[in-house]
């Protein structure tokens, strides 16, 4: 191995199984790209995703954390979304209120059809964390 | 937060019941003789059929919540009990989780009590139909540990600290645990969810204000021929004025917390030394699951996954999920809690959990426009929710992303 390596984050991607993962299907679809460190994972509704769920993988190891659900209004469940993103919000506030970085965490609505949107939140959010670092907490072993 | 939720806010604040008089209560023998004589005289006259409230244990080293109809055992209660072992809103919970029951009974309990119950009920483990909570100003607690040691000159320290002083200047916070010295809910005017609040503050000598907050209260005091005609501005004066010290007071300490807790290192240090007993849990009133997540199977994994980890981490500390446990424990419960400090109270190790979690609940409630405990009326957070909100969590995507790394996959 010569010299160091780039950084390359981990990166958690939890998608709801109506608008995110849609949006995922349709980006296959069309044969879009997206970094392969990061991991899609499917929850029913975003509305239905714990706050510990986002906490977790930041403490275990990963260095961001981003939620796709459906816009507003277009939730399966009616208000889902909403929920989702008040709980979002509450796991922000608690992480900056601990100075861990809420930055870390990315919530953004993703629609069945925008598979564009899908590979460019992607995109967008591995160089967001790449230009973060990785996450000092991962490599903890005092939590 | 927006303009919107401000203005939620202020409205809010503004619905807080401001009562024009209460009637006067006789203390020539000092307060907690009155108040407790007065509550015997109202369970003779069946105002109401039971009362709970805390009473030294025999053994004279604690107090406990006690459920009487006996007026001879009302004699050594304590009112306002130098500790608070068990919250009171745990123990309104236990005794009215399976409904309101047929008695009236009438329960004694701090404000930070009362509002710890006034969250159960909306978490549908409480119900408050048959209670009638009686609250007073709350001057603070002693740490459990401290009053330990040695309960009588703890009991002595509360006393003296205490007294029967009527100005909150002269109330003494300083022998009390941290999280009540930053208390800024001591009274009925910030947390108007009792019905009826014995005002301690801004009363003459040989007298307090027994002030009526609901129309259950307003009804006790017509039932015990009470007049409600004393005016109650020197007592709004002086509540209005320690609530300003006090979350000026809280502010500060606030602020040098954040700067002793803030990021992983001074985090861990300062949540190093958990044993994971999680009594913090365990006297948590809002916590109040029959199945804790954090004790649950959902975290007890087969060996490799905790391989994988410590491989990751470089080691892995045993038990692990110290640091999930609390921050998941606080995504749990931290919009309901009312800083009660039961938490502290609980910790073998001297963790300021209680004053962490202070922290933590003033800033999520406010970005969430929410007060624990404020009133039975507003839904709780995780519940309710509005269209048009808290956008600041929202990532905005404006145009088609260009990568920085475009042969990425």
């Amino acid at each position: 191995m010569s010299g160091e390596r780039e950084f390359e984050p981990k990166i958690i991607y939890f998608l709801c199984s109506w608008c995110g993962s849609g949006g995922s299907e349709t980006a296959a679809a069309h044969h879009l790209h997206y970094p392969e460190n990061v991991i899609p994972s499917r929850v029913n509704c975003t509305g239905a995703l714990p706050a510990v769920h986002i906490v977790r993988p930041l403490i275990e190891g990963a260095d961001g954390v981003v939620i796709s659900g459906c816009h507003p209004g277009d939730c399966h469940y009616e208000d889902g979304n909403f929920r989702a993103r008040r709980r979002v919000a509450l796991v922000k506030s608690l992480l900056d209120t601990l100075g861990l970085e809420p930055e870390r965490v990315w919530f953004r609505y993703v629609a069945h059809g925008e598979g564009q949107r899908f590979v460019d939140t992607a995109a967008e959010f591995n160089d967001h964390v790449k230009k973060l670092g990785p996450n000092p907490l991962k490599t903890r072993s005092d939590t | 937060m927006n303009d919107k939720d401000t203005t939620r806010h202020q409205a809010k604040r503004n619905t807080v019941l401001d009562p024009p008089c209460g009637a006067l209560l006789p203390a020539e023998d000092g307060i907690e003789a009155a108040f407790v004589g007065w509550l015997k005289e109202a369970l003779n006259r069946n105002i109401f059929d039971a009362l709970l409230i805390p009473v030294e244990v025999p053994a004279e080293d604690s107090f406990a919540y006690l459920l009487l109809q006996d007026a001879a055992i009302l004699e050594s209660a304590s009112p306002l009990p130098p500790v608070m072992p068990v919250q009171g809103g745990k123990a309104i919970s236990r005794l009215t989780m399976r409904g309101n029951g047929n008695k009236r009974i009438a329960v004694v309990v701090r404000p930070c009590e009362a509002r710890a119950a006034v969250e159960l009920v909306k978490l549908k483990q409480a119900h408050l139909d048959n209670l009638w909570l009686i609250t007073m100003d709350c001057p603070g607690a002693l740490l459990l540990s401290d009053y330990l040691e040695d309960p009588a000159a703890g009991a002595a320290r509360f006393a003296k600290a205490y007294a029967d002083r009527r100005h909150p200047s002269e109330w003494d916070r300083e022998p009390m645990r941290p999280v009540c010295q930053i208390c800024n809910h001591f009274s009925l005017r910030q947390a108007p969810v009792s019905d009826l609040h014995i005002g301690t503050l801004g009363s003459s000598d040989g007298a307090v204000f027994i002030i009526p907050a609901s129309p259950k209260g307003e009804r006790i005091l017509e039932d015990m021929d009470m007049p409600v005609d004393a005016a109650l501005d020197s007592w709004a004066e002086q509540v209005e004025e320690a609530e300003q010290t006090q979350t000026e007071r809280r502010r500060q300490a606030h602020t040098e917390l954040r700067e002793t807790i803030t990021g992983p290192e001074r985090l861990m240090d300062v949540f190093s030394n958990c044993i994971n007993c999680h009594n913090c849990q365990r006297a948590c009133p809002m916590c109040y699951c029959r199945q804790c997540y954090f004790e649950s199977a959902a975290l007890k994994l087969p060996p490799e996954n905790y391989l994988a980890r410590a491989e990751h981490k470089g080691a892995l500390r045993f038990s692990p999920d110290t640091l999930l446990f609390h921050i998941g424990r606080a995504s749990h419960m931290i919009l309901s809690c009312v800083s009660c400090g039961a938490c502290e109270d609980a910790c073998p190790m001297d963790i300021p959990i209680a004053q962490v979690f202070s922290l933590l609940a003033d800033r999520a409630q406010e970005t969430l426009g929410y007060v624990a405990g404020g009133s039975l009326e507003e839904p709780l957070p995780l519940v309710a929710y509005e269209m048009d909100e808290l956008h600041q969590v929202e990532q905005p995507y404006v145009e088609i992303y260009h990568k920085q790394e475009v042969q990425d996959a």
